[in-house]
C-alpha cells in the first residue's frame, strides 16, 4: 500500500472523531509551545543583554556621589557632589585593574540652535566617555588634546539633539548655546536608542574643563565631579574591583566599613546576570513544563491508539481478510499517531507564537523567535508520535487474522 | 484447486481440548460450487476460515492450486488471500467510514494497484453487482442488499479464483437473500469457484455439490442433482 493511501486512510479515520484526536494532542500542543515559549525566552535575553553591553559597554562600573545622612537627616540626591578628580586619580593609582574611568559633570539646560531651542543634558567629560560608552560617531570627531586642556566651546551632540535643532541637516562647524554660552559643534554620535527609562541620543558631550568653568562652576565648584564610568580590564575582575572601590573610597572619604557612604556603585554586569538568571529559571521551569506535558502527552496517544486499536480490531479484521499485511496495518496506526502529534505540533507552534507575541507586547519582555526552535518542535512532536504509537500498532499488526474477524 | 488432506482444528479452552477439526480430507475442483452445511459448533466456519487462509490447521496438509501453503507465513498468506480470494461475510463488515467504491478498493489498495486501474477495476466490480450509482454511499445510506452487495463487489474486485461466503444471507430476508444468490450464481457461471456456508436448506441447494459436517467431520458430501 503506498504512502499517499495509507495518509488517506489515517486522515479519513481521524475527521471521523475530530473532538477526540485534537483532545489527545493537548499534551503535544502544551509541550511544543513551551518549548518555543523558552527557546524565545532564552534567545530574548541573550539579545537584551547584548544590546545593554552595545548600549552601555562592557565591565564598567558606574561611581556616583549620593547624599550622606547626616544625624538621620538627608541631605538630598543632589545637594553633595561628594567625588573629585583627586579621589579619580587616587583610584587610578590604587587599583591596577582599572582600565580606564572617564569623570563626568552635568546639567539640564537650554540649548538654541538655528532658532530652534531644546532642552538637553549637558554632560562635560573625556574621550575615555565614548570608547567606555560605546559611542560611535556619524560624523566629525573627538575633542582634541588642546581643546581639553584650554577649556574650549566644542561640542560633540547625540541624534535627537542633531533632529530637534538641526533636523536631517549636518550640525558640524555649526554654533549651539548652551545656557547662552556659544559651542562649535565638531562631531555627531550614532544612535543608541533609547532604554524604558531614557532616550540616549539626547545628549551633549563638551570637554570636562570648558563645562566646569562656563556651564556648572556653581553647582561643581573646585574639582568636584558627579559620577564616573570605571573600566575594569577583565570582566572577572569586575567584582573584586567594585568591592576594592568601595574600600578605597571609604578610605579617602573616611568613613568606617559599616557606615553610610557619601557614594554609590553601580554594577550593570550584576544588572545583565540577574536578568540572564531570571530568563534562566523561567526556561528551566518551562522545560520541565515542555518536558512533562510531552511525555504525558505522548502517554495520551499511546492510550487513545490503544483504544482505538480495540475499537476497531474487527475493522483490521476485515482488512486482514481482503491482503493487508501487518507491516500494512502497522503503518497505518503508526501514521495516525504520527498525524495526531504533529496535529500538536502545529497547534503548538500556533499557540507558542500567540504566547511570545503576547508577552512582548503586553509585558515588554524581549523574545527572540528562534527558527531552529520550529524545527526542533516538529522533530519533538513526530519522534514522539512514532515512539508512544509503536506499541499500540505493533499490537494490532499482530492481531490474528481470524481473531480479530471475530471480535466483537 | 483445493486439496486438504487429514486437517485438524484442536482449540484449547481452560483444560478442555475442543475438537473443531477431526482429520478431515476433502478436495474441491476449479469451477465447483460447493455449499458446506451443517449446525452451529459442526466445524464448518473452521474448516472454511482453514481454506481462506484466515486459520491455520494444527495438522495435516493443505494444497492450494497444487501448492503446499501450511508451511506459509503470514505475509504470504495476506498475499494469497488479496490476490486469489475473496470473502463474503453474513453481517458484511464493510468499513463504516468508508464509502462504496472506496470499500470495493480496499483489496485492491493493498495490492498496490494504482489509482486509475483501482477505479476501473472497483467501477467494474460494482457495476456487476448493479450498484454503480451508489459509489459515494456510505454503508449505514444503503439498505442489508445493497450492503451485501457492495462486500460482493469488494469479494471480486480483485478478480479471484476463489470466493468464500460464510452465511451471506443469514441477515437478509428471503427476496434478497434470492437476488444476493443469484449474483453468487452467475459468478458461479463464469468460473468462479464458490464455497458457501449456511445452515439454511434451500439456499445450500444453490450448490453443484453439498458437504454435510457434524462434529468436526464430514458426513455427507454428495452431488447435488436439483441445481
Amino acid at each position: 500500500m503506498s504512502l499517499v493511501d495509507l495518509i488517506y486512510l489515517s486522515q479519513k479515520s481521524l475527521r471521523s472523531n475530530i473532538l477526540r484526536s485534537v483532545l489527545t494532542s493537548l499534551g503535544i500542543i502544551i509541550g511544543v509551545s513551551s518549548v518555543i515559549t523558552m527557546i524565545s525566552i532564552g534567545a530574548g535575553a541573550r539579545l537584551e543583554v547584548e544590546q545593554q553591553i552595545e548600549r552601555f559597554g562592557s565591565n564598567n562600573l558606574i561611581l556616583r556621589s549620593q547624599s550622606s545622612n547626616n544625624r538621620g537627616v538627608s541631605m538630598g540626591n543632589n545637594s553633595v557632589n561628594s567625588l573629585t578628580l583627586k579621589d579619580m586619580e587616587a583610584l587610578k593609582n590604587e587599583l591596577p585593574a582599572i582600565a580606564a574611568i572617564a569623570p563626568r559633570v552635568s546639567l539640564s539646560t537650554q540649548i538654541i540652535a538655528n532658532g530652534n531651542n531644546w532642552l538637553a543634558t549637558v554632560t562635560g567629560s573625556t574621550n575615555d566617555y565614548f570608547a567606555l560608552g560605546n559611542w560611535k560617531f556619524e560624523n566629525g570627531r573627538k575633542f582634541q588634546e588642546d581643546e581639553i586642556n584650554s577649556g574650549s566651546r566644542v561640542a560633540i551632540i547625540g541624534k535627537t539633539v542633531q533632529k530637534n535643532l538641526f533636523g536631517t541637516d549636518s550640525p558640524i562647524d555649526e554654533v549651539i548655546r548652551i545656557n547662552k554660552v556659544p559651542f562649535t559643534v565638531i562631531g555627531l554620535l550614532d544612535a543608541k536608542g533609547g532604554t524604558a527609562w531614557a532616550d540616549l541620543d539626547d545628549t551633549i558631550i563638551v570637554p570636562l574643563k570648558t563645562a566646569k568653568q562656563r556651564l556648572v562652576a556653581k553647582k561643581f565648584p573646585g574639582d568636584q565631579i558627579r559620577s564616573m564610568t570605571i573600566n575594569v580590564s577583565s570582566s572577572e575582575l569586575l567584582f573584586k574591583t567594585e568591592k576594592d572601590i568601595d574600600t578605597v573610597m571609604r578610605k579617602l572619604h573616611k568613613i568606617s566599613a559599616n557606615g553610610n557612604p557619601d557614594f554609590v556603585i553601580r554594577n550593570y554586569a550584576q544588572f545583565l546576570n540577574a536578568r540572564q538568571e531570571s530568563s534562566r529559571v523561567m526556561s528551566i521551569l518551562l522545560a520541565t513544563v515542555a518536558g512533562i506535558s510531552l511525555i504525558v502527552g505522548g502517554i495520551g496517544i499511546m492510550n487513545i491508539m490503544l483504544v482505538t486499536v480495540t475499537e476497531r480490531t474487527k475493522e483490521i479484521g476485515v482488512c486482514m481478510s481482503v491482503g493487508a499485511k501487518k507491516r500494512d496495518v502497522l503503518l497505518q496506526f503508526l501514521i495516525e499517531s504520527l498525524m495526531i502529534s504533529l496535529i500538536g505540533g502545529c497547534l503548538g507552534i500556533a499557540l507558542g507564537l500567540g504566547v511570545i507575541f503576547g508577552v512582548s507586547e503586553y509585558f515588554n519582555w524581549k523574545m527572540s523567535l528562534d527558527y531552529m526552535s520550529l524545527v526542533l518542535s516538529f522533530v519533538f512532536s513526530s519522534s514522539i508520535g512514532v515512539i508512544f504509537g509503536f506499541y499500540p500498532a505493533r499490537k494490532a499488526a499482530s492481531l490474528n487474522p481470524i481473531d480479530a474477524l471475530r471480535y466483537e | 484447486m483445493i486439496n486438504i488432506n487429514a486437517i485438524t482444528k484442536e482449540y484449547i479452552m481452560g483444560d478442555n481440548k475442543l475438537l473443531a477439526l477431526n482429520e478431515v480430507d476433502v478436495s474441491i475442483k476449479e469451477g465447483e460450487f460447493v455449499s458446506i452445511m451443517g449446525s452451529s459448533g459442526s466445524g464448518k466456519s473452521t474448516l472454511m476460515n482453514i481454506i481462506g487462509c484466515l486459520d491455520v490447521p494444527t495438522s495435516g496438509d493443505y494444497f492450494f492450486r497444487n501448492k503446499n501453503i501450511s508451511n506459509y507465513n503470514s505475509n504470504m498468506l495476506a498475499e494469497l488471500r488479496n490476490k486469489d480470494i475473496g470473502f463474503i461475510f453474513q453481517n458484511f463488515n464493510l468499513l463504516p467510514r468508508l464509502n462504496a467504491l472506496e470499500n470495493v478498493n480496499l483489496p485492491l489498495l493493498y495490492s498496490g494497484k494504482n489509482v486509475k486501474e483501482r477505479t476501473k477495476l472497483s467501477m467494474e466490480a460494482l457495476e456487476n453487482v448493479g450498484l454503480k450509482d451508489r459509489k459515494d454511499h456510505k454503508p449505514n445510506q444503503l439498505s442489508g442488499g445493497q450492503q451485501q452487495r457492495v462486500s460482493i463487489a469488494r469479494a471480486i474486485a480483485g478478480n479471484p479464483k476463489l470466493i468464500l461466503a460464510d452465511e451471506p444471507t443469514g441477515a437478509l430476508d428471503s427476496y434478497t437473500s434470492l437476488e444476493i444468490m443469484k449474483i453468487l450464481n452467475d459468478l458461479n457461471s463464469n468460473g468462479i469457484t464458490i464455497i458457501l456456508v449456511t445452515h439454511e436448506k434451500d439456499i445450500a441447494q444453490y450448490g453443484s455439490r453439498i458437504i454435510k459436517m457434524k462434529d468436526g467431520k464430514i458426513i455427507e458430501d454428495k452431488k447435488n442433482v436439483s441445481s
